[in-house]
């Protein structure tokens, strides 16, 4: 009986096949589950970002998708004009400008050091394409408040 | 019989599995005019994946670009995407403002200025144990009655003496700091 009812199992499995469909084939054959230590060098890390991000077929959800600024570190300035320039090439200069904010926030609290030998290192990309330092727009500073959520009526 | 059942309840338990697949696969793909995510969004465009990958508008720093834009597209917005096109330097810092802000909310700057509460907090704090003060004087002069006559100081000499006469912990207490021949204590 518990045979039987082995089969009748196995054959529901085999017929539904929504195992298949729903692992990803990833998770099959010869790659084991678990974590390996990362022995990616920084140049190297460097160059998977620059590559990424000089790609031509990479789009306005690619540039936005990079999880450069999840690091502990503050990119290179050849991985943020890689960046910029594929800001540009998506026509998306708000993500451009957005890109720079980030850049300042991971600076951190060596902000007055990094920041402005970062801006002179990028400068000339800057002004290549037309994008405007925090500074020329203002918004190194609050431009605007916005009322608390809990003051509104 | 078990059998049948057995079977029954496994096509039962698989069916469900695929229909949570295909709900969540549907809500995956917010960009479906008329589904669930569109009408919370309105016509603002899906741009990126976000924090969690939800169709939402957060301004937060470990996540700097939200999964959509700010403002829904309108005349302005397009006739300035179009603009956008083109040579970045030829745009004026308003326009470029103005892009940015249909893109974004707030800027870092904006949404990490300091919000003062802190003064609310602290302040808040502070006056709740001045209540407690408060309220410990108001017992001390109108409830509590006085202190008994033993936290008097005489009465409490008379206390000392008299466990010294008594030679109360006479080892290691304090009658053996007393020396009794010489009547003071010892040195």
């Amino acid at each position: 009986m518990l045979r039987s009812s082995a089969v009748r199992l196995h054959l529901l499995f085999k017929n539904v096949g929504i195992f298949k469909k729903s692992i990803p084939s990833t998770t099959f054959g010869k790659i084991k589950l678990m974590s390996t230590h990362n022995t990616e060098t920084d140049t190297q890390f460097d160059q998977r970002y620059e590559n990424f991000l000089s790609s031509t077929k990479i789009d306005g959800w690619d540039v936005r998708r990079t999880d450069l600024f999840g690091h502990d570190l503050v990119p290179e300035p050849k991985i943020i004009i890689a960046a910029l320039k594929a800001c540009r090439r998506v026509n998306d200069l708000a993500l451009a400008i957005r890109i720079l904010e980030a850049l300042k926030d991971k600076c951190g609290n060596e902000v007055n050091e990094i920041y402005p030998w970062y801006i002179q290192e990028i400068k000339p990309t800057l002004t290549d394409l037309g994008i405007p330092t925090l500074e020329e727009l203002g918004y190194d500073k609050p431009e605007f408040a916005l009322q608390n959520v809990d003051d509104m009526q | 019989m078990a059998n049948t059942l057995l079977a029954l309840s496994a096509r039962q338990l698989l069916r469900n599995v695929a229909a949570k697949q295909t709900v969540q696969s549907a809500s995956m793909s917010a960009n479906v005019a008329g589904s669930f995510a569109r009408r919370l969004i309105g016509k603002r465009e899906i741009v990126g994946f976000g924090f969690n990958g939800e169709p939402s508008y957060v301004d937060r720093s470990d996540f700097p670009f939200p999964a959509i834009r700010w403002k829904e597209p309108n005349a302005d917005i397009l006739a300035l995407r179009e603009k956008e096109k083109g040579d970045w330097s030829k745009l004026s810092v308003e326009e470029k403002k103005a892009l940015y802000r249909a893109s974004f909310r707030q800027t870092f700057a904006e949404f990490q200025a300091p919000t003062g509460e802190w003064k609310y907090i602290i302040g808040t704090g502070l006056l709740i144990l001045s209540l407690g003060f408060w309220s410990y004087f108001g017992l001390k002069a109108f409830v509590y009655s006085p202190l008994p006559d033993s936290f008097k100081k005489e009465n409490r000499e008379a206390q000392l003496a008299r466990m010294l006469d008594l030679q109360v912990n006479p080892i290691e207490g304090i009658s053996s700091k007393w020396d009794y021949e010489k009547n003071e204590w010892k040195k």
